[in-house]
Protein backbone atom coordinates (compact mmCIF):
# COMPACT_ATOMS: atom_id res chain seq x y z
CA UNK A 1 0.00 0.00 0.00
CA UNK A 2 0.95 3.62 -0.18
CA UNK A 3 1.06 4.17 3.53
CA UNK A 4 4.44 4.47 5.12
CA UNK A 5 3.02 3.89 8.57
CA UNK A 6 0.86 0.87 8.83
CA UNK A 7 -2.09 1.69 11.01
CA UNK A 8 -2.64 -1.99 11.65
CA UNK A 9 -0.80 -2.08 14.95
CA UNK A 10 -3.24 0.04 16.88
CA UNK A 11 -4.77 -1.79 19.72
CA UNK A 12 -7.40 -0.93 22.16
CA UNK A 13 -6.02 -1.60 25.60
CA UNK A 14 -8.62 -2.45 28.08
CA UNK A 15 -8.56 -2.27 31.82
CA UNK A 16 -11.53 -4.51 32.30
CA UNK A 17 -13.43 -2.49 34.84
CA UNK A 18 -17.19 -2.29 34.93
CA UNK A 19 -17.75 -5.98 34.58
CA UNK A 20 -21.14 -6.62 35.95
CA UNK A 21 -23.56 -9.41 36.22
CA UNK A 22 -26.27 -8.39 33.80
CA UNK A 23 -28.82 -11.10 33.80
CA UNK A 24 -30.34 -11.42 37.19
CA UNK A 25 -33.79 -12.09 35.85
CA UNK A 26 -34.76 -14.14 32.85
CA UNK A 27 -38.44 -14.28 33.37
CA UNK A 28 -39.79 -12.17 30.54
CA UNK A 29 -39.12 -10.79 27.09
CA UNK A 30 -37.95 -7.49 28.54
CA UNK A 31 -34.63 -9.15 29.08
CA UNK A 32 -33.76 -8.67 25.43
CA UNK A 33 -34.78 -5.03 25.58
CA UNK A 34 -32.84 -4.50 28.75
CA UNK A 35 -29.75 -6.11 27.37
CA UNK A 36 -29.95 -4.01 24.22
CA UNK A 37 -30.26 -0.82 26.24
CA UNK A 38 -27.42 -1.84 28.49
CA UNK A 39 -25.15 -2.42 25.52
CA UNK A 40 -26.06 0.96 24.05
CA UNK A 41 -25.26 2.49 27.42
CA UNK A 42 -21.89 0.80 27.40
CA UNK A 43 -21.14 2.08 23.93
CA UNK A 44 -21.86 5.59 25.17
CA UNK A 45 -19.45 5.07 28.04
CA UNK A 46 -16.77 3.55 25.86
CA UNK A 47 -16.58 6.31 23.30
CA UNK A 48 -16.36 8.92 26.04
CA UNK A 49 -13.56 7.12 27.82
CA UNK A 50 -9.97 8.16 27.63
CA UNK A 51 -8.91 4.91 26.08
CA UNK A 52 -11.10 5.38 23.06
CA UNK A 53 -10.22 9.05 22.79
CA UNK A 54 -6.54 8.24 23.01
CA UNK A 55 -6.88 5.71 20.27
CA UNK A 56 -8.60 8.23 18.07
CA UNK A 57 -6.01 10.82 18.90
CA UNK A 58 -3.04 8.64 18.14
CA UNK A 59 -4.63 7.90 14.80
CA UNK A 60 -4.95 11.60 14.07
CA UNK A 61 -1.41 12.24 15.19
CA UNK A 62 -0.05 9.54 12.96
CA UNK A 63 -1.75 10.49 9.73
CA UNK A 64 -2.72 14.14 9.85
CA UNK A 65 0.17 15.18 7.63
CA UNK A 66 -1.33 13.20 4.77
CA UNK A 67 -4.40 15.41 4.75
CA UNK A 68 -4.44 18.60 2.76
CA UNK A 69 -6.92 21.43 2.55
CA UNK A 70 -7.91 20.71 -1.03
CA UNK A 71 -11.28 19.79 -2.40
CA UNK A 72 -9.97 16.76 -4.22
CA UNK A 73 -9.22 13.73 -2.08
CA UNK A 74 -6.21 11.48 -2.31
CA UNK A 75 -6.70 7.73 -2.57
CA UNK A 76 -4.70 7.24 0.60
CA UNK A 77 -7.50 8.91 2.56
CA UNK A 78 -9.67 5.94 1.74
CA UNK A 79 -7.05 3.49 3.03
CA UNK A 80 -6.68 5.44 6.23
CA UNK A 81 -10.43 5.70 6.62
CA UNK A 82 -10.95 1.97 6.24
CA UNK A 83 -8.28 1.28 8.81
CA UNK A 84 -9.80 3.85 11.14
CA UNK A 85 -13.21 2.23 10.99
CA UNK A 86 -11.67 -1.19 11.61
CA UNK A 87 -9.66 0.00 14.57
CA UNK A 88 -12.54 1.80 16.26
CA UNK A 89 -14.85 -1.09 15.68
CA UNK A 90 -12.33 -3.50 17.11
CA UNK A 91 -12.00 -1.31 20.16
CA UNK A 92 -15.75 -1.17 20.66
CA UNK A 93 -16.03 -4.89 20.31
CA UNK A 94 -13.15 -5.60 22.69
CA UNK A 95 -14.53 -3.24 25.28
CA UNK A 96 -18.02 -4.63 25.02
CA UNK A 97 -16.69 -8.16 25.36
CA UNK A 98 -15.02 -7.12 28.63
CA UNK A 99 -18.28 -5.81 30.02
CA UNK A 100 -20.88 -8.13 28.66
CA UNK A 101 -20.42 -11.86 29.19
CA UNK A 102 -20.78 -13.73 25.90
CA UNK A 103 -21.13 -10.53 23.93
CA UNK A 104 -21.59 -11.18 20.24
CA UNK A 105 -21.20 -8.34 17.79
CA UNK A 106 -23.09 -10.35 15.19
CA UNK A 107 -26.01 -10.83 17.55
CA UNK A 108 -25.94 -7.17 18.53
CA UNK A 109 -25.91 -5.89 14.96
CA UNK A 110 -28.87 -8.16 14.26
CA UNK A 111 -30.76 -6.53 17.10
CA UNK A 112 -29.88 -3.12 15.77
CA UNK A 113 -31.31 -4.00 12.38
CA UNK A 114 -34.51 -5.21 14.02
CA UNK A 115 -34.81 -1.95 15.90
CA UNK A 116 -33.81 0.39 13.17
CA UNK A 117 -36.93 2.49 13.53
CA UNK A 118 -35.88 3.35 17.08
CA UNK A 119 -32.41 4.49 16.16
CA UNK A 120 -32.59 8.23 16.48
CA UNK A 121 -30.44 8.88 19.47
CA UNK A 122 -27.32 10.97 19.62
CA UNK A 123 -25.25 7.88 20.13
CA UNK A 124 -26.06 6.70 16.63
CA UNK A 125 -25.22 10.06 15.18
CA UNK A 126 -21.84 9.84 16.87
CA UNK A 127 -21.28 6.32 15.66
CA UNK A 128 -22.24 7.37 12.16
CA UNK A 129 -19.70 10.15 12.08
CA UNK A 130 -17.04 7.53 12.71
CA UNK A 131 -17.86 5.92 9.41
CA UNK A 132 -18.79 8.99 7.37
CA UNK A 133 -15.95 9.86 5.03
CA UNK A 134 -16.59 13.58 4.81
CA UNK A 135 -16.79 13.92 8.60
CA UNK A 136 -13.62 11.87 8.83
CA UNK A 137 -11.73 14.11 6.43
CA UNK A 138 -12.96 17.25 8.21
CA UNK A 139 -11.79 15.85 11.51
CA UNK A 140 -8.30 15.39 10.10
CA UNK A 141 -8.22 18.84 8.52
CA UNK A 142 -9.35 20.44 11.78
CA UNK A 143 -6.72 18.52 13.66
CA UNK A 144 -4.02 19.57 11.23
CA UNK A 145 -5.11 23.21 11.32
CA UNK A 146 -5.01 23.20 15.11
CA UNK A 147 -1.67 21.41 15.09
CA UNK A 148 -0.13 23.93 12.76
CA UNK A 149 -1.61 26.92 14.52
CA UNK A 150 -3.98 27.78 11.73
CA UNK A 151 -7.05 28.08 13.84
CA UNK A 152 -9.95 29.94 12.33
CA UNK A 153 -9.43 33.69 12.29
CA UNK A 154 -12.69 35.00 13.62
CA UNK A 155 -11.69 38.64 13.16
CA UNK A 156 -12.41 38.48 9.44
CA UNK A 157 -16.04 37.76 10.12
CA UNK A 158 -16.45 40.25 12.92
CA UNK A 159 -17.50 43.85 12.49
CA UNK A 160 -17.49 46.12 15.47
CA UNK A 161 -19.60 49.21 14.97
CA UNK A 162 -18.88 52.19 17.16
CA UNK A 163 -21.48 53.11 19.70
CA UNK A 164 -22.13 56.57 18.35
CA UNK A 165 -23.04 55.27 14.90
CA UNK A 166 -25.47 52.75 16.19
CA UNK A 167 -29.01 53.37 14.99
CA UNK A 168 -30.38 52.32 18.32
CA UNK A 169 -28.94 53.03 21.69
CA UNK A 170 -27.86 49.54 22.61
CA UNK A 171 -24.30 48.42 21.96
CA UNK A 172 -24.23 45.62 19.41
CA UNK A 173 -21.68 43.51 17.72
CA UNK A 174 -22.52 42.41 14.25
CA UNK A 175 -21.26 39.15 12.96
CA UNK A 176 -20.98 39.84 9.27
CA UNK A 177 -21.10 37.18 6.63
CA UNK A 178 -17.75 38.14 5.18
CA UNK B 1 -19.65 -6.44 7.90
CA UNK B 2 -19.04 -4.37 10.98
CA UNK B 3 -21.32 -2.38 13.22
CA UNK B 4 -20.48 1.00 11.74
CA UNK B 5 -21.06 -0.18 8.20
CA UNK B 6 -24.42 -1.58 9.15
CA UNK B 7 -25.43 1.62 10.89
CA UNK B 8 -24.44 3.57 7.84
CA UNK B 9 -26.47 1.35 5.56
CA UNK B 10 -29.49 1.70 7.76
CA UNK B 11 -29.10 5.43 7.81
CA UNK B 12 -29.34 5.39 4.06
CA UNK B 13 -32.94 4.37 4.28
CA UNK B 14 -33.76 8.03 4.73
CA UNK B 15 -33.61 8.73 1.04
CA UNK B 16 -29.89 8.75 0.74
CA UNK B 17 -28.58 7.75 -2.64
CA UNK B 18 -25.00 6.94 -3.49
CA UNK B 19 -23.95 7.61 -7.06
CA UNK B 20 -20.58 6.57 -8.42
CA UNK B 21 -19.36 8.44 -11.47
CA UNK B 22 -16.74 6.69 -13.56
CA UNK B 23 -15.38 6.78 -17.08
CA UNK B 24 -12.12 7.26 -18.94
CA UNK B 25 -9.98 10.27 -18.13
CA UNK B 26 -11.04 13.51 -19.78
CA UNK B 27 -14.62 12.29 -20.16
CA UNK B 28 -15.90 15.21 -18.10
CA UNK B 29 -16.89 13.55 -14.83
CA UNK B 30 -15.73 16.33 -12.54
CA UNK B 31 -17.16 18.96 -14.87
CA UNK B 32 -20.55 17.25 -14.77
CA UNK B 33 -20.39 17.09 -11.00
CA UNK B 34 -19.51 20.75 -10.65
CA UNK B 35 -21.97 21.92 -13.27
CA UNK B 36 -24.74 20.00 -11.61
CA UNK B 37 -23.77 21.57 -8.32
CA UNK B 38 -23.78 25.06 -9.81
CA UNK B 39 -20.05 25.59 -9.47
CA UNK B 40 -17.56 27.27 -11.74
CA UNK B 41 -16.26 24.84 -14.39
CA UNK B 42 -13.49 26.96 -15.92
CA UNK B 43 -10.58 25.72 -13.87
CA UNK B 44 -10.90 21.98 -13.65
CA UNK B 45 -7.74 19.92 -13.86
CA UNK B 46 -7.43 16.15 -14.27
CA UNK B 47 -8.59 14.30 -11.17
CA UNK B 48 -5.82 12.26 -9.60
CA UNK B 49 -7.83 11.11 -6.61
CA UNK B 50 -11.54 11.48 -6.08
CA UNK B 51 -14.20 14.10 -5.36
CA UNK B 52 -17.30 13.80 -3.26
CA UNK B 53 -20.30 16.04 -3.29
CA UNK B 54 -23.42 15.79 -1.24
CA UNK B 55 -26.35 17.38 -3.02
CA UNK B 56 -29.91 17.85 -1.95
CA UNK B 57 -32.19 17.17 -4.88
CA UNK B 58 -35.94 16.49 -4.90
CA UNK B 59 -35.83 15.57 -1.25
CA UNK B 60 -33.07 13.06 -1.80
CA UNK B 61 -29.62 13.33 -0.39
CA UNK B 62 -27.28 12.46 -3.23
CA UNK B 63 -23.77 11.39 -2.36
CA UNK B 64 -21.89 11.61 -5.62
CA UNK B 65 -18.43 10.07 -5.86
CA UNK B 66 -16.30 11.07 -8.82
CA UNK B 67 -13.10 9.03 -9.18
CA UNK B 68 -10.20 9.84 -11.50
CA UNK B 69 -10.23 7.92 -14.79
CA UNK B 70 -6.60 7.76 -15.91
CA UNK B 71 -5.49 4.24 -16.69
CA UNK B 72 -3.16 4.07 -13.70
CA UNK B 73 -6.01 5.09 -11.40
CA UNK B 74 -8.62 2.62 -12.57
CA UNK B 75 -7.45 -0.09 -10.18
CA UNK B 76 -8.64 2.19 -7.37
CA UNK B 77 -12.20 2.26 -8.65
CA UNK B 78 -13.04 -0.92 -6.81
CA UNK B 79 -12.51 0.82 -3.48
CA UNK B 80 -15.62 2.85 -4.19
CA UNK B 81 -18.07 0.18 -5.36
CA UNK B 82 -19.52 -0.63 -1.95
CA UNK B 83 -23.10 0.52 -1.40
CA UNK B 84 -23.40 2.12 -4.83
CA UNK B 85 -27.02 2.65 -5.89
CA UNK B 86 -26.32 4.18 -9.26
CA UNK B 87 -23.38 4.10 -11.63
CA UNK B 88 -22.95 7.06 -13.95
CA UNK B 89 -20.69 6.16 -16.82
CA UNK B 90 -19.40 9.25 -18.60
CA UNK B 91 -18.26 9.04 -22.22
CA UNK B 92 -16.33 11.64 -24.20
CA UNK B 93 -18.44 11.50 -27.35
CA UNK B 94 -15.72 13.24 -29.34
CA UNK B 95 -13.05 10.68 -28.44
CA UNK B 96 -13.56 8.14 -31.21
CA UNK B 97 -10.08 6.70 -30.73
CA UNK B 98 -10.81 5.33 -27.29
CA UNK B 99 -14.37 4.15 -27.65
CA UNK B 100 -13.25 0.48 -27.57
CA UNK B 101 -11.29 1.08 -24.41
CA UNK B 102 -14.37 2.79 -23.03
CA UNK B 103 -16.55 -0.19 -23.91
CA UNK B 104 -14.21 -2.70 -22.30
CA UNK B 105 -13.94 -0.75 -19.06
CA UNK B 106 -17.70 -0.40 -18.83
CA UNK B 107 -18.42 -4.05 -19.48
CA UNK B 108 -15.88 -5.21 -16.94
CA UNK B 109 -17.49 -2.95 -14.35
CA UNK B 110 -20.86 -4.52 -15.01
CA UNK B 111 -19.45 -7.88 -13.97
CA UNK B 112 -18.57 -6.53 -10.53
CA UNK B 113 -20.56 -8.20 -7.83
CA UNK B 114 -20.62 -5.11 -5.66
CA UNK B 115 -22.22 -3.13 -8.48
CA UNK B 116 -24.85 -5.75 -9.15
CA UNK B 117 -28.32 -4.28 -8.97
CA UNK B 118 -27.15 -0.71 -9.41
CA UNK B 119 -28.79 1.55 -11.96
CA UNK B 120 -26.63 2.48 -14.93
CA UNK B 121 -26.81 5.88 -16.57
CA UNK B 122 -24.54 6.50 -19.55
CA UNK B 123 -23.86 10.14 -20.29
CA UNK B 124 -22.76 10.72 -23.90
CA UNK B 125 -20.98 13.89 -22.89
CA UNK B 126 -19.49 16.72 -24.96
CA UNK B 127 -22.38 16.93 -27.40
CA UNK B 128 -21.45 20.60 -27.78
CA UNK B 129 -18.24 19.62 -29.60
CA UNK B 130 -18.38 19.42 -33.40
CA UNK B 131 -17.93 15.87 -34.70
CA UNK B 132 -19.08 14.22 -31.50
CA UNK B 133 -20.81 10.87 -31.83
CA UNK B 134 -24.54 10.76 -31.22
CA UNK B 135 -25.89 8.87 -28.25
CA UNK B 136 -27.37 6.39 -30.71
CA UNK B 137 -23.89 5.72 -32.14
CA UNK B 138 -22.44 5.35 -28.69
CA UNK B 139 -25.20 3.00 -27.64
CA UNK B 140 -24.20 0.71 -30.49
CA UNK B 141 -20.47 1.07 -30.02
CA UNK B 142 -20.71 0.32 -26.31
CA UNK B 143 -23.06 -2.57 -27.03
CA UNK B 144 -25.56 -1.31 -24.48
CA UNK B 145 -28.44 -3.33 -25.87
CA UNK B 146 -26.74 -6.45 -24.60
CA UNK B 147 -26.77 -5.30 -21.01
CA UNK B 148 -29.31 -7.41 -19.17
CA UNK B 149 -27.82 -7.22 -15.70
CA UNK B 150 -28.64 -3.58 -14.97
CA UNK B 151 -31.38 -1.08 -15.65
CA UNK B 152 -29.70 1.34 -18.01
CA UNK B 153 -30.29 4.42 -20.07
CA UNK B 154 -28.13 6.56 -22.30
CA UNK B 155 -28.54 10.30 -22.70
CA UNK B 156 -26.67 12.81 -24.83
CA UNK B 157 -25.42 15.66 -22.67
CA UNK B 158 -23.05 18.55 -22.38
CA UNK B 159 -21.42 19.36 -19.08
CA UNK B 160 -20.57 22.81 -20.48
CA UNK B 161 -24.10 23.82 -21.44
CA UNK B 162 -25.75 21.62 -18.83
CA UNK B 163 -27.99 20.02 -21.45
CA UNK B 164 -29.76 16.86 -20.18
CA UNK B 165 -27.75 16.64 -16.97
CA UNK B 166 -30.81 17.11 -14.81
CA UNK B 167 -32.84 14.69 -16.88
CA UNK B 168 -30.18 12.03 -16.44
CA UNK B 169 -29.92 12.49 -12.69
CA UNK B 170 -33.71 12.50 -12.36
CA UNK B 171 -34.06 9.26 -14.29
CA UNK B 172 -31.34 7.66 -12.18
CA UNK B 173 -33.02 8.70 -8.94
CA UNK B 174 -36.42 7.52 -10.15
CA UNK B 175 -35.04 4.14 -11.09
CA UNK B 176 -33.21 3.75 -7.79
CA UNK B 177 -36.19 4.97 -5.80
CA UNK B 178 -38.51 2.48 -7.46
CA UNK B 179 -36.18 -0.30 -6.38
CA UNK B 180 -35.25 0.82 -2.90
CA UNK B 181 -37.65 3.19 -1.27
CA UNK B 182 -40.94 1.57 -2.15
CA UNK B 183 -40.16 -1.17 0.36
CA UNK B 184 -40.79 1.03 3.41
Amino acid sequence: MMMSNSPGDFHCLSLGEDQEELFTENSNSNVVDTQFDIIIGYIEDIIMEEKFQTLQNSFLERFYKEFEETEENKFIYTDIHKEYVNVLEKCLEDELSMRVPDFSMIEFTKQIIERKSELDGEIFEILLTFSDFVAFKDMFLDYRAAKEGKTVDLSTGLTITSYSEMPCDRGEINFGQN
Amino acid sequence: MGLLTILKKMKQKEKEVRLLMLGLDNAGKTTILKKFNGEDIDTISPTLGFNIKTLEHRGFKLNVWDVGGQRSLRSYWRNYFESTDGLIWVVDSADRMRIQDCKQELHSLLLEERLAGSTLLVFANKQDLPGSLSSEDIKKMLDLDNIKSHHWRILPCSAVTGEHLLEGIDWTIDDIASRIFTMD
